[in-house]
């Protein structure tokens, strides 16, 4: 029988909504959809057609090895799926890799698009500048999914059938610890009505004070992408983007920021968003209510001599 | 410990128009400059900061073409002994070949090592792959994402994990182990034109790709390369610098967020 077989992420309790998006690409492949559960009260509502619990724990069930074990009882039970789906995130990243690695399956990761007559998935390139059409060459084929770009697809099932299958015993090459939370911030640039965000485009440390300075006389809150926190230049509480904040402000001004999908899922729900990027084609400008394509710098100068 | 650093040489585009030819078979690259992939400047910077802590040394592998050599003697600069190239003059999209690659190489040349670092993606293709299967072809335990090492022991090490919105988990891993290593895990140091100099008097070795290629032919394949679809309906203030700034202001104005 040929299923989707549908990697669910949890954490701490809570089944992500991405969820949402692999639900969303396995309903346009038409096949039954089992997903894949570890043991909890988790609220998936009824986006599968079976759910198959792990009796797991989530820690034990978000190790790519331990994964690795748990799938092959799934495969013995139910022979190979056609597609494994995973969340295009920390855990999905690793396990559909470790997933493919281990059991010798084709991946593509970063699935934004499916065109079902000819049987491609569309894969990122070149931080969007550029999208793959990818085949796979037989299968079970491992996919993860981008957050966003399935979610409309995804059908409530009149019925979902659970099941329960035995757990594994932890492998004790890689083990959970403890969760870390993040260092406390300043300021909550969730808060802000209005952010200023700098990218790798400011160039280096030195422009931070000029930035600083414009956002002081516009009354905005500095935040940036990755690469500004990543280098120190701004503190990792200041960071929009998966691996930092999701904002919602009235005025998102992006400033050197090119607009990889970790940044947009970011942000891409601000009111109104403002991009300046002196490329043309910078993804960013996809999302944006409004763009000036110019220097930023000669941008910032500008903006604070006419406010004196 | 001793450590052998995956890195990559790729096109950096985030200022480049890139255009499609072929009709569809190929990315122009022609006019692009290239450079080291941004997270393999940390995995090798974290690499380095470890043996000169424990010990052993960092072992820089390419697999690329002549020009990867680049990247090889960048990361010598950096602090690594050796720099090996699998030269091979056509790009594999495929993670799993890729992977199955590195596997025959370090297999078939007895390569010794205790952890393998990669970076967690490369910017060109972000597939993110290349560790995770690796890990998983020669059987060792594998962990992405690694923003911290906290403890290096003989058998293990205490990692932590970068999860979504600044959470993080810490993990402990058996050593050998295969580790990709996210940006932001260190600061990493300077490189000078000098530097690279002297670097370029250490031999790196050069292997043939083609002979640690996979039996097994390509999962994926490329059927054809695609612009991104056009989603945006963004209004381009355009014209004079001052007159492009004056209607920004007057957009904060009417949002309200800026008297
Ligand atoms: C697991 C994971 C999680 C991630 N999480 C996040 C996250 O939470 N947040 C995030 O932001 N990223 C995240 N990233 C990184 C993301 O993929 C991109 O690498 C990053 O967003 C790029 O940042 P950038 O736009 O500032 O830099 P680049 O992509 O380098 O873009 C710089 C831009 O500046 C422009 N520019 C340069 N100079 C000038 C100038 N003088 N004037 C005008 N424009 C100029 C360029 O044209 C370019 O568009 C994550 C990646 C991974 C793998």
């Amino acid at each position: 029988m040929s299923y989707t077989l549908i990697i669910a992420e949890v954490r701490r309790g809570v089944f992500e909504e991405r969820n949402l998006d692999s639900a969303g690409i396995a309903a346009l492949l038409g096949k039954e959809a089992v997903m894949l559960l570890p043991d909890g009260a988790y609220q998936t509502g009824n986006i599968a057609d079976t759910i198959v619990k792990v009796k797991v724990g989530e820690e034990v069930f978000l190790n790519p090895l331990n994964l690795k074990n748990i799938l092959e009882k799934v495969f013995t039970a139910r022979g190979n799926p056609d597609v494994i789906i995973f969340t295009h995130s920390s855990f999905g990243m690793e396990s559909a890799a470790y997933t493919a690695g281990a059991f010798g399956f084709p991946v593509v990761t970063d699935v934004s698009g499916y065109d079902k007559e000819r049987g491609v998935f569309l894969k990122s390139y070149y931080s969007d500048k550029i999208f793959g059409e990818f085949k796979a060459n037989g299968g079970p084929v491992v996919l993860s999914v981008r957050s966003g770009s399935f979610k409309e697809f995804a059908a409530e099932k009149t019925a979902t059938r659970v099941e329960e299958i035995e757990g594994v015993a932890p492998v004790e090459g890689r083990t959970f610890v403890e969760y870390v939370e993040e260092e406390k911030a300043d300021v909550d640039i969730t808060k802000a009505d209005f952010l200023l965000s700098v990218g790798r485009g400011i160039g280096n440390k030195d422009e931070i004070p000029a930035y600083e300075d414009l956002a002081g006389k516009l009354k905005a809150v500095l935040s940036g992408s990755r690469p500004v926190i990543d280098k120190m230049w701004l503190p990792k509480p200041r960071q929009v983007g998966t691996s930092g904040k999701t904002v919602k402000p009235k005025v998102y001004l992006a400033m050197g920021i090119s607009g990889a999908f970790q940044h947009i899922a970011g942000m891409k729900d601000s009111e109104c968003i403002i991009a300046v990027n002196k490329d043309t084609e910078a993804p960013i400008f996809q999302y944006a209510h409004f763009g000036i394509v110019a220097d930023i710098h000669k941008v910032r100068d500008k903006l604070k001599e006419i406010m004196g | 410990m001793n450590i052998l650093v995956f890195t990559k040489r790729v096109a950096a585009t985030q200022e480049e128009e890139l255009r499609i030819r072929d009709e569809g078979a190929s990315v122009d690259l022609s006019k692009v400059p290239f450079k080291i992939n941004d997270w393999d400047n940390y995995s090798i910077e974290e690499a380095v900061r470890i043996v000169e802590k424990t010990g052993g040394t960092v072992t820089a592998i390419s697999i690329g073409d002549a020009e990867s050599d680049e990247v090889l003697r960048r990361a010598i600069a950096m602090g690594a002994k050796d720099g090996f190239l699998v030269n091979s003059e056509s790009v594999f999209h495929d993670p799993g070949v890729r992977s199955r690659l590195i596997q025959n190489f370090i297999q078939k040349e007895n390569i010794p090592f205790d952890v393998i670092f990669t970076g967690v993606q490369s910017e060109d293709d972000q597939f993110g792959c290349v560790g995770g299967i690796l890990g998983a072809v020669l059987g060792l335990p594998y962990s992405s994402m690694v923003i911290g090492i906290d403890a290096v022991e003989k058998d293990h090490m205490i990692i932590r994990r970068e999860l979504e919105g600044g959470l993080q988990e810490r993990i402990k891993i058996t050593v050998p182990c295969v580790l990709s290593i996210q940006s932001g895990i260190n600061e990493p140091r300077y490189v000078s034109i000098m530097g690279i100099r002297k670097a370029s008097k250490v031999e790196r070795k050069v292997f043939k790709a083609a002979d640690y290629a996979a039996e097994a032919g390509p999962g994926i394949e490329v059927v054809q390369w695609a612009y991104p679809e056009k989603k945006g309906v963004a209004t381009m203030l355009t014209g004079e610098l001052d007159v492009v700034c004056g209607q920004l202001l007057g957009i904060l104005k009417e949002k309200g967020v800026f008297q």
